[in-house]
């Protein structure tokens, strides 16, 4: 075994030794907490820019453990894994240094981040693995370790809102690993391969292919939040800001949808899953999850709840540019990953602001906040615009890609779905940018707390302004060396062989 | 590749505007908004051709002044610089600092609308420059001016996916997005005519082009003054222009099409006319105004798709027009500003309408009825809308046609036409 087969093991462990350790710290032993995090989080960070580098000079970071005959734990690094965890690691480093100034003097701060970090670590795994089991055992474990983020706060909403997202989420694992189960007994493998590894099986088997392809779509599609398993979304919104933005922008619903990635592209394979018919249906869900999210959001006054809504509809932009099965389309879908991850994250940071700040919870709340807090509503402005799709924010970018991808393989509908979708993104968002930026302020604010000159602690203030920025340049320099849209066509040319 | 060091005054040009509009900048600085316009005013004095490409922004784009575009260019900074001078007129006012943020972010997009050759850059600055003036147009203003703006924003979202859709149409038929590319390669795309009306379409609504023209006179009628003045060279020159360079317009003969804009543009005119000579109000003269001008534009463009020939002969007026217009209203509104402070403005009289216009406001108002009664979207509309007992009430017969319902009519009846060119 090489040095290089150890990176991906070393890339889940940078998160999950330092979650171990912080369980068992004492609540006082913050700066010991502190350094913990950020010192795991640097070190995933510098790995993943190591497997980045590698992965584009075509090197391979492979780690194999056995677990039962023919069947091993497999971690492996590829344009596509790295794309997420990427994703998952440099927002995980922003929203610790945003979470440790947002739970600044509240209780179980420990628990918090040992569960914190092993979600995490269960995200990248999800990423990283190699296999469909070793991705079942990590989505698992995903489950566990948010749900004590979900009902950190202990009142009984949380509790309740917790109930359900478990209840949601082991039925979606019990589909999943139903699916996995009966999948292996048929292809005797369940080694994510580039193409696919179902095509070579004979036509008898295709009813059950298709049935396997429900169980698995359904059950990944809990955690994706497609309609109709989308309810647990809007009510773990009662979690604390950082755990919203994880779970809406990098953890949950980002492993559920890169598992329906992975089913199409790497277990089916896009042409055999085209032919067997099954990606018409999941194109048309998406659709469906993306206008029904957009028109539930349109009727929300609280504001992380309208915030829900919104991922329900722009995860499912993923989703439909896999299902288009077009190469362009692809582009547009793995980029979307990234871009709804940076402003949705900023959406949810600025929402924790308002919260934490003024104590503002409701969009009927927020008039003429814009003044009060200007650069969190400058950041959050950009997220929306982004989320509308206005250019040359990053969210532009994905429409473009998924709407020229559509219409390259004359899936119009598609198209008119974007545009709606926009037209719909824009209804919601933009009054929220009226009052905030043109009515007068309400006084006084809900729970107003001082900060002297600043708006609001520079802990929160800074990851909101960063990650606006980071949705910016994506769509500005979409064309640079180091873009998301590039690396999104890197995975399309190695991964599914298209130019 | 920068092979002439003043090409790198394009840049300037754009990026310079962008960063004065961060208020930890601007308000450490004399005179930012004139001081803004220097790079563009370098530009279009400067005599020859500059062009840099931008291989790496918006997906890639390229800026470049020639002759044509120095046209807009001198009526841009003409105009920025009146209502700098306005702006900073006022620096007691409360929303000084917005409006300059403001000012210096819509004057980015317009520079870079301007200067863009391609779909994309000219999409994406338009758009900055749009949700920017919406901020000009109602920071501090009273609520009719937000009803107004809600119009204004209402339009400029439709007028963006109408847009988008058409940027996508053109970039699923052509990698070269580049206007002469653009232009050759639509006018022969099975999606042509489609592409036509998503176009025209778009900018007539970002434009305020009758009949979708309700904005500009909200607009006109109770906006911020330094948003006024911007009106004609800003939304609507760019709007006018995006027609221009997008439209796939001398290569092929759209006959059918090119006369239904032919026609519309005629209506607008004469209903330009009609409003000028039966309204009163001379805040209002170069709202009507604008409406006609557009009129004569949307003329030309039909006339222009119906015969190549003749566009190919006459193209290179149809930038000085849009210059000329845009500083001629600035130049109207201004006197008009002037002449209303030293006199008193007549009221409206009822008796000098022409009993003519009347019957036929009737006789509309009895079609429309019919309409209403058989499709329900109109109806809907109009159940919703406060303001329709203004139509009923016949005392003031010369209210109605300015009503939105008049638009909305017209504008579901282009829908129609568009929908069944679609199919």
């Amino acid at each position: 075994m090489n040095w290089n087969a150890w990176i991906p093991l070393l890339v889940v462990a940078s998160s999950m030794l330092p979650g171990l350790i912080i369980f068992n710290l004492a609540e006082h032993r913050i700066r010991l907490r502190t350094a913990l995090n950020l010192i795991g989080a640097l070190v995933k960070l510098l790995l993943v820019g190591w497997m980045l580098w590698g992965v584009y000079n075509e090197h391979i970071f492979e780690t194999r453990l056995a677990l039962l005959p023919n069947l091993d734990i497999v971690l492996r690094a590829g344009p596509w894994s790295l794309f997420f965890v990427t994703l998952s690691t440099v927002l995980w480093l922003i929203t610790t240094i945003y979470a440790i100034g947002y739970l600044e003097g509240s209780p179980h701060r420990s628990r918090f981040f040992g569960f914190f970090s092993v979600c995490v670590s269960a995200t990248v795994g999800v990423a990283l693995s190699g296999n469909l089991i070793t991705f079942l055992l990590f989505y698992e474990l995903l489950t566990l370790s948010t749900y004590p983020l979900v009902v950190h706060r202990g009142t009984e909403v949380a509790r309740r809102a917790g109930q359900v997202y478990l209840n949601y989420t082991i039925f979606g694992g019990a589909l999943l690993l139903l699916g996995t189960v009966w999948l292996y007994t048929l292809a005797g493998t369940l080694e994510f391969t580039p193409q696919g590894f179902l095509q070579t099986l004979d036509e008898a088997h295709h009813p059950a292919l298709i049935a396997i392809f429900v169980l698995l779509v359904s059950g990944l599609g809990v955690k994706a939040a497609l309609v109709p398993f989308h309810g647990w979304l809007p009510q773990a919104m009662v979690a604390p800001a950082p755990v919203s933005a994880l779970l809406h922008a990098v953890a949950v619903v980002k492993a559920g949808v890169f598992g329906i990635v992975r089913v199409v592209y790497d277990i089916y394979g896009v042409d055999f899953a085209s032919d067997l018919g099954v990606t018409d249906p999941l194109a048309w869900l998406a659709a469906i999850t993306i206008i029904y999210g957009s028109l539930r959001a349109l009727y929300q006054d609280d504001l992380k709840r309208m915030l829900a809504f919104s991922t329900v509809s722009q995860a499912s932009y993923i989703t439909l540019g896999v299902a288009i099965a077009s190469p362009i389309a692809t582009i547009g879908g793995a980029v979307h990953l990234l871009h709804q991850g940076l402003m949705k994250i900023t959406l949810f940071f600025c929402a924790g602001n308002l919260a934490e700040t003024l104590g503002i919870h409701m969009v009927s709340e927020m008039n003429g906040v814009g003044r009060r807090m200007p650069w969190t509503m400058a950041a959050f402005t950009i997220g929306a615009f982004g989320m509308i799709g206005v250019p040359p924010i990053a969210g532009f970018v994905s429409k473009w890609y998924l709407g020229l991808g559509a219409l390259e393989i004359g899936k119009e509908w598609v198209v008119i779905v974007l545009a709606g979708s926009s037209l719909l993104n824009a209804a919601y968002f933009l009054p929220i940018l009226h009052r905030v930026w043109f009515q007068e302020p309400t006084h006084p604010w809900p729970e107003e707390r001082s900060f002297g000159n600043q708006e609001t602690a520079w802990a929160l203030l800074i990851p909101p302004i960063l990650t606006a920025l980071m949705a910016l340049g994506a769509g500005v320099f979409a064309t640079g060396s180091f873009s998301p849209l590039v690396w999104a066509q890197l995975i399309a040319q190695r991964e599914f062989h298209q130019p | 590749m920068i092979n002439d060091p003043y090409n790198v005054i394009l840049l300037v040009a754009v990026v310079w505007p962008l960063l004065l509009a961060l208020p930890s900048l601007h308000s450490r600085i004399s005179w930012p908004c004139h001081l803004a316009l220097i790079p563009a005013l370098a530009l279009a004095v400067y005599p020859s051709i500059v062009s840099l490409p931008l291989p790496k922004l918006f997906l890639g784009t390229r800026l470049a002044v020639n002759g044509e575009v120095r046209w807009i260019l001198v009526m841009c900074v003409a105009i920025w610089f009146v209502v700098a001078t306005v702006i900073h007129s006022t620096p007691n006012d409360s929303t000084y600092h917005f409006q300059t943020s403001y000012f210096l972010l819509a004057l980015t997009g317009n520079l870079g609308a301007i200067l863009a050759t391609e779909l994309i850059g000219f999409f994406c600055f338009s758009t900055l420059m749009s949700y920017s003036f919406y901020g000009l147009l109602i920071y501090g203003s009273d609520k009719k001016i937000k009803s107004s703006g809600r119009l204004y924003i209402i339009f400029l979202v439709l007028a963006d996916v109408l847009l988008l859709e058409a940027l996508l149409l053109a970039a699923s038929t052509t990698n070269n997005l580049d206007y002469p590319s653009v232009r050759q390669i639509m006018a022969e795309a099975i999606y042509s005519q489609f592409y036509f009306w998503l176009v025209i379409i778009g900018f007539s609504l970002k434009a305020g082009i009758w009949p979708v023209h309700q904005w500009l006179l909200g607009s006109f009628k109770s906006g911020h003054q330094s948003a006024v003045l911007l009106l004609g060279g800003v939304p609507v020159a760019i709007g006018l222009l995006g027609a221009l360079r997008w439209l796939p317009i001398g290569e092929h003969s759209f006959y059918a099409t090119g006369m239904v804009v032919v026609v519309t543009g005629v209506a607008a005119i004469f209903y330009a006319l009609w409003k000028l000579i039966t309204y009163t109000s001379l805040k209002m003269l170069p709202a009507w105004v604008t409406v006609a001008a557009t009129g004569v534009f949307i003329v030309v463009l039909g006339i222009g798709s119906m015969h190549p020939a003749i566009w190919r002969r006459n193209e290179y007026l149809m930038h000085p027009f849009i210059a000329t217009l845009g500083i001629f209203l600035v130049a109207l509104i201004l006197s008009l500003n002037r002449w209303q402070g030293t006199h008193q403005e007549p009221d409206f009289d009822l008796q000098r309408v022409n009993v003519f216009f009347l019957w036929a406001e009737k006789g509309f108002h009895l079609a429309q009825q019919w309409t209403r009664e058989r499709f329900f979207i109109l109806q809907s509309y109009w159940n919703v809308d406060e303001k329709y007992q203004d139509i009923m009430d016949w005392a003031k017969p010369t209210v109605f046609i300015g009503k939105w319902s008049t638009s909305i009519t017209f504008f579901v009846f282009l829908g129609l036409v568009l929908a069944w060119l679609a199919a």
